[in-house]
């Protein structure tokens, strides 16, 4: 049910609201946009609360093994992270 | 020991008394602003608010590696055994998961979430916190640290008793309880609870009030 486009909405949305970054912001993030280390909200209470709500919105369960640095380095790693995901 | 208990009254004598649980650990502080706004419209339309401080949270006294949901159970039992007049209480996020066993005349709950998910997330921010100091733990490991002692999570020193509640912690059924999400046929709003920095949310508050007054008027409470 929940096809690519569905997923980068659901985890804008989720930035958004864990970043408080507002509607505009968050739409305009890019593949490219820089997360972990540059927005500085971002820490690592935020990468944990990014994490959890990923679980619930999107349905899948993330091991801990999976993550690494890289994940939270741009929007684009993330999302791409996040479509594994949900492919299965 | 008694807590610091905020109180927000109208003039003259209250229709009925909201006891507002809040979230639990640092989900309250982001919640606090816009809970206290809710209080104030409450107590605009004519209801007495409290917002008391759960032992070992916010100015209380007692460290947090004291108490268990038990205790804040008991608390919040408390404080409706004290109370003159109908109590419906109102709580956030975890303050679900110890709400019901105060006696209370009605509950009302605004996106109530499970204990585990909460324990992973404080879990998880440990975890991140770790790896960046470049120490190595996981779920697993933390687990097994919370099975025999205390444990550091996010700030909050945790005991054994606390941490094995709160992992099969779930809202208990009570009633009568209106349940509410965030969204259109809920309550209008942002996940407050969520974000990294503090906000508030003025309307939100206004629907929480709102939501709270209407629901204590179906329930013949005021």
């Amino acid at each position: 049910m929940t096809d690519s486009s569905t997923v980068d909405a659901t985890l804008r949305a989720l930035l958004a609201d864990v970043l408080g970054l507002g509607e505009a912001r968050a739409a305009a993030l890019t593949e490219d946009s820089g997360l972990f280390g540059e927005l500085p909200e971002f820490d690592s209470m935020a990468v944990a609360t990014v994490l959890t709500e990923m679980e619930d919105r999107l349905g899948i369960l993330i091991d801990d093994d999976e993550i690494d640095g890289e994940i939270f380095e741009t929007y684009g790693n993330l999302l791409a992270f996040s479509r594994h995901k949900v492919a299965g | 020991m008694t807590e610091h208990i905020l109180r927000i009254t109208p003039a003259g004598t209250p229709r009925a008394t909201i006891l507002i649980v809040p979230p639990l650990f640092e989900e309250a502080n982001r919640t606090r602003r816009t809970l206290v706004l809710a209080m104030r419209a409450l107590a605009a339309a004519g209801f007495s608010a409290l917002l008391p401080d759960l032992p070992g949270q916010n100015e209380s006294l007692i460290p947090l590696a004291e108490v268990d949901l038990q205790r804040w159970q008991d608390a919040l039992s408390g404080i409706v055994s004290a109370t003159d007049g109908p109590v419906i209480v109102a709580s956030v996020r975890g303050g679900a998961l110890i709400d019901h066993r105060a006696r209370a005349a009605a509950w009302w709950r605004l996106a109530p979430v499970g204990g585990a998910s909460l324990l992973r997330t404080l879990m998880r921010a440990r975890i991140n916190a770790d790896r960046e100091a470049g120490a190595n733990s996981s779920l697993e490991s933390l687990q097994e640290t919370a099975r025999s002692g205390d444990l550091l999570l996010a700030g909050n020193l945790l005991s054994a008793a606390m941490t094995a509640q709160l992992g099969i912690a779930e809202p208990q059924s009570v009633a009568p309880l209106r349940s509410v999400a965030l969204g259109a046929d809920g309550v209008a709003g942002t996940p407050l609870w969520l974000r990294a920095e503090p906000g508030e949310d003025a309307a939100m508050a206004a629907a929480i009030a709102a939501d709270i007054a209407a629901w204590s008027k179906t329930c013949g409470t005021s």
